[in-house]
């Protein structure tokens, strides 16, 4: 006992300390090991936000340095719907500045982004570690019962404060103004902050890491809405929103610093929820309780598929009610999209510009886009369970029985695809259903759905491709994660950014033709269908010769 | 399996394995941490493709044969991780399902004697619990081979002692099992004969008896008159003397030399004690013991 004794750490010793101090115990050791862990996802992180944000600044700056460009801006995308929908409700574009451009380009991204990564970076560093034995290990050295929760969200802080700072630091490089700088930065460490908190809260209820994440995912989500429908009215429902909060600071448009009072409160109580929730909580359990499951299978889990479908039906419900409560609401303000034209004569230069295609319909041919994207996110994960199932050695279970690895690979593959293609056609269904509602045609379903089913083979690409690698090189298999965010990056911001023309033609998106705005074409989407069957083929040919390790 | 190597960068996992099952046998495997045991089993699932070598299991090739030899076996991995929200009663069903088919009433039965709560989500069995799933779910089809990677690491002495006669059943059926494992006493009680592997090179292989036969025996002998020129004998080592009784040890193949010696001087009291396991292992586990001894390999 006492040789042990000398090498724990001094706080451990019998002393009269007061318990609260006591749960924290090794909160130090913790969060050096917390950022430690996470040392390239985060420079990954920093390097991607803070260059995308360096980038649009770039191009910002070069595109509006005349007042009246600036103004020509303002004229467009004030008051219009649609824009508001998407980047939130542009302050200061009655008098524009290139901060209050920039800032209508780009905050929303940013700051869905660095909450997107907090809730990652919290939930992989709590429930995700109790389902591995490394959190029990650390949990039986002498380590308080809320030191590894406060370690997590110190190191999602120290993150955030890293990318702020960089941001900032940009911003200041590009001659904006100190004080909406500042105020866009403590927006984005704030914002980043709260997700963790609301991460925090979804790993205690949740009964396992991938429902936590879905569920803060889900919040998030719906902040988005929130704050959509809310810019949309006039701005009331936004304050229910912590998206609404971080960009109701008003950079470089008078900023409101009291606002971040919300977001502080806001946070302060999510954390103490998490603590309380924490205490009451069994590790490794949620709150909501296990149901008891059955004694034998149901006659149909007789072979991979079925078991694949099995592992990722919940998932996939989640994203489909997901994506269809989104694509329903982008389907309700797509109509008020097409009443700004009328009497803003400014806007029809605008969308004539884009081509042919009327106002509702280039919105449409977006929000599809950006719904595509958003459910890619459902087929690289589906596909990457190929990855989750040979490292946690569970495909061994699977073939030590009278199974092929290609059958094996192929059953996670159908349920990608399939997923995929449901995903869509919910997402046009949804979108069409919001549109008929506004106007009453249904005929805009069908359309929609075409203009959504197109995207599959897109996708099919970005599935293929994750099975390639994970066939290939599985130890890199989270580069996936990559090539989703450069195709985001290029489906929505290549314009913004000005990227080269060859780097544009990289993305499978780009070569979708976008419905409705433009008619439909047979052969890019023949091409990329022949694309993902030669990816397939080297993903599997690879599988085949490779060790299972 | 002969002459099989397996590399992992720089690590030669398997080096030049060589190992024998017999139809029918229970076939212990044993070896230190990280000698290569959960390798060779991979191997012959399938799993990993090795670098050069043979092996041969059921007549087929483990990586070319693999689904065909893969409904005549099954396998118990040592590290047990389930499908979280599966309860084991779906796993078991599953993995026999996929195999070729599950015999019911077997599977109850082995549900019943592990003591096991099939309804659970596998989240929340305990580590014995998720063994026992995957016990449970080799066991419950009728299959030629049983491939065993420490099948009882985690199981209390109870269920231990039903894993054992479950085993002692199979065996008694024809069925073939080869037990890699690090409970000394399990493997005594189960296995007709074992490999002890070492660095990925098999260092002895052969019955107990013929293992035990090729270590030294104990001797403690006290005679009338004292004994001479005993070392001068052939495999006599470590004579030492005290209370009047005469201690060595002799290596296997001269114990009968050494015991005609000694009866010439008029016995008075003779102890011997054969190697147990733990001596048997001991010394191809720690490697200065390993070294100080000769090396005995049955051809
Ligand atoms: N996928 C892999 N990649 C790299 N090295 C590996 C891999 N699998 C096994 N090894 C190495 O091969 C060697 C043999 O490992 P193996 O798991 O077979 O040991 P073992 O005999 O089963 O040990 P234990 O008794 O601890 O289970 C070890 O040095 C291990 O580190
Ligand atoms: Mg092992």
């Amino acid at each position: 006992m006492t040789a042990t004794a000398e090498r724990l750490p001094v706080a451990h010793r019998r002393s009269p300390r007061r318990p609260a101090q006591d749960r924290l115990v090794g909160v130090t050791q913790l969060v050096r090991l917390v950022l430690r862990r996470d040392r390239t996802r985060l420079a990954i992180w920093v390097g991607a936000i803070v260059g995308i944000v360096v980038a649009s600044e770039a191009s910002i700056t070069g595109l509006y340095d005349t007042q009246a460009e600036l103004d020509q801006y303002g004229a467009l995308v004030r008051d219009n719907a649609a824009l508001i929908v998407q980047a939130g409700p542009g302050y200061g574009l009655d008098d524009p500045t290139t901060g209050a451009v920039l800032m209508n380009e780009l905050s929303i991204w940013t700051i869905i982004t660095v909450a997107v990564m907090s809730i990652f970076m919290t939930v992989r560093h709590t429930r995700g570690d109790e389902e591995t034995e490394r959190a029990e290990l650390v949990r039986a050295a002498p380590i308080g019962r809320h030191a590894r929760l406060a370690a997590t969200l110190l190191g999602v802080f120290v993150a955030n404060a890293v990318i702020a700072i960089g941001v900032v630091l940009s911003l200041l490089a590009y001659d904006l103004p100190t004080m909406g700088s500042l105020a866009f930065g403590s927006a984005l460490l704030l914002a980043g902050v709260l997700y963790a908190g609301v991460a925090a809260v979804s790993a205690q209820v949740a009964s396992s890491a991938r429902s936590a994440r879905a569920l803060a995912g889900a919040v998030l989500a719906a902040s988005f809405v929130v704050r959509a429908v809310g810019d949309v009215r006039g701005g009331t429902l936004s304050w229910l929103s912590p998206l609404g909060w971080a960009q109701g600071i008003r950079a470089y448009a008078d900023e409101r610093w009291w606002v971040h009072a919300l977001t502080i409160t806001a946070t302060v109580l999510l954390v103490v929820g998490a603590v309380t929730l924490e205490a009451r909580r069994d590790f490794g359990a949620g709150l909501v309780p296990q149901r008891p499951g059955r004694a034998s299978a149901a006659p149909s889990l007789r072979t991979p598929l079925a078991l694949a479908v099995r592992l990722q039906r919940g998932a996939l419900i989640g994203w489909i009610v997901g994506v269809a409560l989104i694509s329903f609401f982008y389907g309700i303000v797509a109509d008020q999209a097409e009443s700004i034209i009328e009497d803003n004569p400014d806007m029809a230069d605008f969308f004539a510009q884009l081509g042919q295609a009327s106002i509702t319909d280039a919105f449409l041919a977006t929000s599809v886009l950006m719904l595509a994207l958003t459910a890619s996110g459902f087929t690289i994960a589906s596909m990457l369970r190929l990855r989750t199932e040979e490292a946690a050695q569970r495909a061994d279970f699977v073939l030590a029985t009278a199974t092929t690895r290609a059958r094996w690979v192929w059953s996670h593959a159908l349920v990608a695809a399939a997923g995929t293609v449901i995903l869509m056609v919910v997402v046009g269904a949804s979108l069409g259903a919001g549109l008929a509602l506004m106007t009453g045609d249904l005929g805009h379903v069908p359309r929609l759905v075409a203009a959504s089913a197109v995207m599959v083979p897109a996708m099919l690409v970005l599935a293929s491709a994750t099975l390639a690698i994970c066939g290939l090189a599985p130890r890199w298999s989270i580069t996936a994660w990559g090539m989703l965010a450069v195709a985001v990056v290029i489906g929505l911001l290549a314009t913004l950014l000005k990227l080269p023309h060859w780097l544009v033609m990289v993305s499978p998106f780009t070569h979708v033709p976008p419905i409705p705005a433009a008619p439909f074409e047979l052969l890019p989407l023949l091409l990329l269908g022949a694309t993902a069957a030669l990816i397939t083929a080297i993903g599997l040919g690879a599988y085949e010769r490779r060790d299972i390790s | 399996m002969s002459d099989v190597v397996k590399t992992f960068g720089s690590t030669r996992a398997l080096d030049g394995l060589d190992l024998e099952v017999e139809t029918g046998e229970v076939h212990g495997y044993l070896g230190p941490n990280g000698s290569g045991k959960t390798v060779t089993i991979r191997v012959l699932l399938g799993l990993l493709r090795p670098d050069s070598g043979r092996s041969e299991m059921l007549g087929g090739d483990p990586w070319h044969d693999a689904v065909d030899l893969h409904r005549r076996i099954a396998y118990v991995p040592g590290d047990v991780n389930l499908w979280p929200n599966l309860s084991g009663g779906e796993i078991i069903d599953l993995l026999a399902r996929l195999r070729g088919g599950v015999d019911p009433r077997l599977r109850d039965e082995l549900v019943e004697r592990l003591q096991l709560d099939p309804r659970k989500k596998s989240s929340t069995y305990s580590k014995g619990n998720r063994q026992k799933v995957a016990l449970v779910a080799a066991l419950a089809s009728h299959v030629e081979l049983l491939l065993l990677d420490e099948p009882t690491a985690g199981l209390d002495p109870l269920m231990e002692s039903v894993f054992q006669s479950c085993i002692l059943e199979a065996a008694a059926e024809g069925r073939t099992v080869l037990l890699s494992s690090h409970i000394l006493a399990e493997v005594e009680t189960l296995c007709d004969r074992l490999t002890i592997i070492r660095h990925g090179r098999a260092v002895q292989h052969g019955t107990l008896a013929e293992l035990r036969a090729l270590t030294r025996t104990s001797i403690a002998v006290a005679t009338n008159r004292p004994i001479e020129r005993l070392d001068s004998l052939a495999g006599v080592h470590n004579i030492r003397t005290d209370d009047g009784a005469v201690r060595f040890d002799v290596d296997g193949a001269d114990l009968d030399g050494a015991l005609r010696h000694v009866t010439s001087f008029g016995v008075r009291s003779l102890v011997s004690r054969p190697p147990t396991l733990e001596e048997l292992f001991l010394r191809h586990y720690d490697d200065d013991l390993a070294t100080d001894q000769p090396s005995n390999s049955t051809p």
